[in-house]
């Protein structure tokens, strides 16, 4: 057994009232990667935040080698959530900063930020601010900057959020790195894709380790085996599975774009009847395959068992729905210049009403600026918009009624409480006043923030800031929503919520154009698009594209190869 | 404390603070346009007061008595109306003169002859010396009947009584105590609110030296303001040396450290900007121009506001320019505004030390 560098025994933080850690014990062994799991609000920052000698606890005792968490701050590389460099600070500037603040000397500096800003592939903006660069090159940057004192522990929290597939594979890369020369590392990640690539996991709820092992441990543990249903029918496979009942070993169904996965209970002879079953159902079955859990099962499954997943509640809607079908969202060589800088160039894009359409990229592609300009935010250099069925006056107050905005940032007030909010909210959408009291009892019965409504939005840990966001822009029901990484941040389970609000809304007709960094949610798009460089590089199916790259074995293999392919050209 | 971590921590802040040109730009702009604005609008003495004169008299004496009210630089006077008290409620004169018929004759024969005045004492100070003036020239014009004992007057320290010397050396002390105080606070607050403090308390940097540095880059910015606000000072009102100017240099850095600690202290205690520029912003601004004896003597200020007094830095600068430029006595008048200014940084220190003292997160 290889030294324990990291112990909790019995950590507890109360903040006031509230118990952000109730009896924590933790054990990592030196050059481990370990990974912090949990839904939004479980403690994963707090416990972090301890470890890295800026919280005292109230309770319990943290040991970072063998001393106190204070003492060891100089040994402790701290990457924390919220970006804490300086954005008016260049690359340079900030390294040399925390460089001295930590007291390394000159020479080994200098080394050290060459060697490190190489590592992480940003060599060439030393000279640039910090807040001119793109959220994945900020985290680089944070990363180098948390390096730069060649700690002998580092504690990342969700280091990548934010930050596109390709950068984090970069990101990955980099720790698996440095973990074989014996860093140990703790993260905290909303991403359990990410969570795979860890030693050992801990999963935090409310407080507490509910879960601990390795990956591998923690799938067996549960006892249940994945069934991969390929289908181009999924609502109707969804439906067919569903009416099978529970009596078959069924534990958990979830839907993708063109997939869907059964959890069934490990043994069972299920897969082999279950195509017979979908047959006499009518669905065209392309494959059936068995796989083991994923974390997400795992976290998904130990979720359940803590507490009653979050109602799902069917939107309380004043008119009927719209039938699916017909162009909502149509644009015909879209362009935006920055200056000299192209954002997007000759985009063209075709939404209907009824379908889910994922605009994928990676940071600084032109993802938000296409959403600001299909919605009328942004002033376009060129081409033309058509939304709803209509060309001119997209501004007009009758066409925005008509449409729900989500941004990628927060537009909620956070000194304002929940209530009052969605009471703002309502009120610039024209909500009838009649019918606004039952639909913010739905945006808080939806997210599970029912008897919150009076908490000031500042206080609600950022997954539950998101579903209130989701909640406020579309109390007025729009035809025509724009999600804008609705996600970001948010945990697993709440995501799974999310992306069936959002799939109920597509079903009833509302046509949404989202953009996302999580390949496992691009899967839930009807059609997907890829952007590079201000271009659109690839569009299809989830499956189409997979196929369109050869050796592709996921969305996620063939993102990164297409991004590459796209980059080299432009280079 | 490591004098090292002190150095970064202060390279980082001034780093920043040149980086935000608007910043920079406001640093040196605002202090200077509250000079000149101060300097050149605040007129402590009356001047040219509307006097509206109904002659009733018109004798020889009654008109040289108008003639030397016209002359004098206190007064201009304006037509009478019929009725005195109506130039009064118009707003056209300050005060109004009835000479009464035959005042002349009383005067000759020996008698009192009184004049009547009325006064406009909205404005209390002005009320006041303008019955003085009124007073003074009714006096001086009846040769002969000046009163037994009399006052032999001569003005010491700036004989022209020139206001501007009164004014502008306060105008100095007043603009260095309300705008640094502004820059240290913000980039107190600003850490806190952005998070970024964060990168602070993983270090092992202290409180101490977290403050210091602060502190250490905004003297720089302080010493800056300074030097333009007094060149300006200089050209503009020819202002010079009355006597020694080594006490003024030795005060002056404790000045604008205990002016910049004052706002490392507030923005350490309060956690968004908008709460910091309120503290140090109106209500600093505030004492610091009522409280420092700038305008009237602390001496005028009732207990128990006369204790906040001791506390605001300007009050012990004011005296130390006020002597630097006009006075020129030197220590011996002064000796104490260093050693009370450094018991004032300590104190704002102590105090945002006290609250920064952990280095961690509150709970």
């Amino acid at each position: 057994m290889t030294a324990e560098v990291i112990a909790a025994r019995g950590l507890r933080v109360s903040y006031g009232k509230v118990e952000a850690l109730r009896g924590v014990d933790l054990s990592i062994a030196q050059g481990e990667i370990f990974g912090l799991i949990g839904p939004d609000g479980a403690g994963k920052t707090t416990a972090l935040d301890v470890l890295a000698g800026v919280l005292e606890p109230s309770g319990g005792a943290a040991t970072v080698l063998g001393k106190s968490p204070r003492d060891a701050r100089d040994d402790v590389g701290y990457l924390p959530q919220q970006f804490a460099l300086f954005a008016d600070l260049s690359v340079d500037e900030n390294l040399a900063y925390v460089a001295g603040l930590r007291g390394v000397p000159r020479s080994e500096y200098e080394e050290r930020r060459e060697r490190y800003l190489r590592l992480m592939g940003i060599e060439r903006f030393g000279g640039r601010l910090a807040r001119q660069l793109s959220g994945g090159m900020k985290q680089k940057l944070a990363l180098c900057a948390a390096l730069v004192a060649a700690p002998r522990i580092l504690l990342l929290d969700e280091p990548t959020t934010g930050v596109d597939p390709l950068s984090r594979r970069d990101f990955w890369r980099v720790i698996k790195s440095l973990a074989q020369e014996s860093l140990t590392i703790a993260i905290a990640t909303p991403d359990l894709e990410e969570a795979e690539r860890c030693d050992r996991v801990a999963l935090l709820y409310d407080g507490e380790v509910r879960r601990l092992g390795t990956p591998a441990e923690l799938s067996a543990a549960l006892g249940l085996d994945r069934l991969e249903i390929r289908t181009r029918s999924i609502v109707a496979a969804e439906r067919a599975v569903a009416a099978l009942g529970d009596g078959r070993g069924i534990e958990d169904v979830q839907s993708f774009g063109d997939r869907l996965d059964v959890l069934v209970r490990r043994g069972s002879e299920f897969d082999s009847v279950l195509g017979d079953e979908l047959a006499r159902a009518g669905v065209a079955v392309a494959s059936i395959e068995r796989a083991g859990p994923t974390l997400e099962n795992v976290f998904v499954e130990t979720l359940r068992e803590l507490r009653p997943e979050p109602p799902f509640v069917a939107f309380p809607r004043s008119r009927p729905p719209r039938p699916v079908g017909g162009v909502a969202i149509e644009a015909r060589g879209l362009v935006k210049d920055f200056g000299p800088f192209r954002a997007v160039d000759r985009l063209d894009l075709t939404v209907s009403y009824g379908e889910m359409y994922g605009l994928l990229g990676a940071n600084g592609a032109g993802k938000t600026t296409t959403i600001k300009m299909l919605c009328g935010l942004l002033p376009r250099t060129e081409g033309t918009v058509m939304l709803g069925g209509q060309e001119h006056d997209l501004r007009s107050p009758a066409l925005r009624r008509r449409i729900g905005y989500m941004s990628q940032k927060f537009t909620l007030y956070e000194d304002l409480t929940v209530r009052e909010n969605l009471d703002f909210y309502a009120g610039v959408y024209d909500v009838p006043r009649a019918e606004r009291a039952r639909k913010i009892a739905w945006v808080l019965e939806s997210s599970g923030l029912e008897g919150h409504g009076d908490t000031v939005v500042g206080s609600l840990p950022g997954g539950w800031r998101q579903r209130v966001a989701f909640g406020a822009s579309v109390m007025h029901e729009p035809e025509l929503l724009f999600l804008d990484e609705p996600t970001s941040g948010v945990d697993p389970l709440a995501r799974r919520q999310f992306w069936r609000l959002i799939e109920a809304f597509a079903r009833d007709g509302t046509a949404v154009l989202v953009t996302t960094h999580y390949m496992d949610e691009a899967q839930h798009c009807g059609r997907i698009a890829l952007m590079a460089e201000a271009h659109k590089v690839a569009e299809g199916t989830p499956s189409e594209v997979v196929a369109s790259v050869p050796g592709a074995r996921s969305l996620d293999d063939a993102f990164v190869a297409i991004v590459e392919r796209a980059g080299s050209r432009a280079a | 404390m490591n004098p090292g971590r002190v150095w970064t921590q202060a390279r980082k802040e001034w780093t920043l603070f040149r980086r935000d040109r608007l910043t920079v730009a406001l640093a040196f702009v605002l202090p200077l346009a509250t000079l000149l604005i101060f300097g050149l609008a605040i007129r402590l003495e009356a001047k040219n007061v509307a006097v509206a004169v109904q002659d009733l008299d018109r004798t020889p004496f009654s008109r040289a008595y108008v003639a030397g009210l016209g002359e004098s630089i206190t007064f201009a006077v304006v037509r009478p109306s019929a009725d005195p008290l109506a130039a009064l409620h118009a707003g056209r004169a300050k005060a109004s003169v009835v000479i009464p018929p035959g005042t002349e004759r009383l005067l000759r024969r020996g008698y009192d002859a009184p004049i009547g005045v009325y006064i406009d004492g909205t404005d209390v100070v002005n009320a006041e010396l303008i019955r003085n003036g009124l007073e003074g020239l009714a006096a001086a014009s009846v040769p002969g009947r000046r009163p037994p004992v009399s006052a032999d007057v001569r003005v010491w320290f700036n004989p022209g009584r020139k206001e501007s010397l009164f004014i502008v050396t306060g105008v100095i002390a007043i603009v260095l105590g309300v705008f640094p105080p502004l820059l240290s606070a913000i980039a107190m607050v600003r850490d806190k609110e952005e998070g970024t403090i964060v990168t602070a308390y993983a270090s092992r940097l202290t409180a101490a030296e977290f403050i210091a540095g602060k502190a250490l880059a905004y003297l720089g910015v302080a010493t800056a303001e300074w030097c333009a606000v007094v060149a300006v000072a200089m050209l503009v009102w020819r202002l010079g040396f009355a006597g020694d100017p080594t006490p003024l240099l030795v005060t002056t850095p404790f000045y604008l450290l205990a002016a910049i600690m004052l706002g490392l202290f507030v923005g350490s205690r309060v956690s968004t900007q908008a709460a910091a520029v309120q503290g140090v912003g109106p209500v600093n601004a505030m004492l610091t121009i009522l409280l420092s004896g700038f305008m009237y003597p602390v001496s005028n200020i009732p207990w128990p506001l006369s204790l906040i007094s001791y506390v605001v830095p300007a009050h012990y600068y004011i005296e130390v320019t006020r002597d630097a430029y006009v006075r020129g006595t030197g220590w011996p008048g002064v000796w104490y505004a260093p050693l009370a200014l450094a018991a004032l940084i300590l104190l704002f220190f102590a105090g945002a030390w006290q609250s920064m003292r952990r280095m961690q997160l509150s709970r």
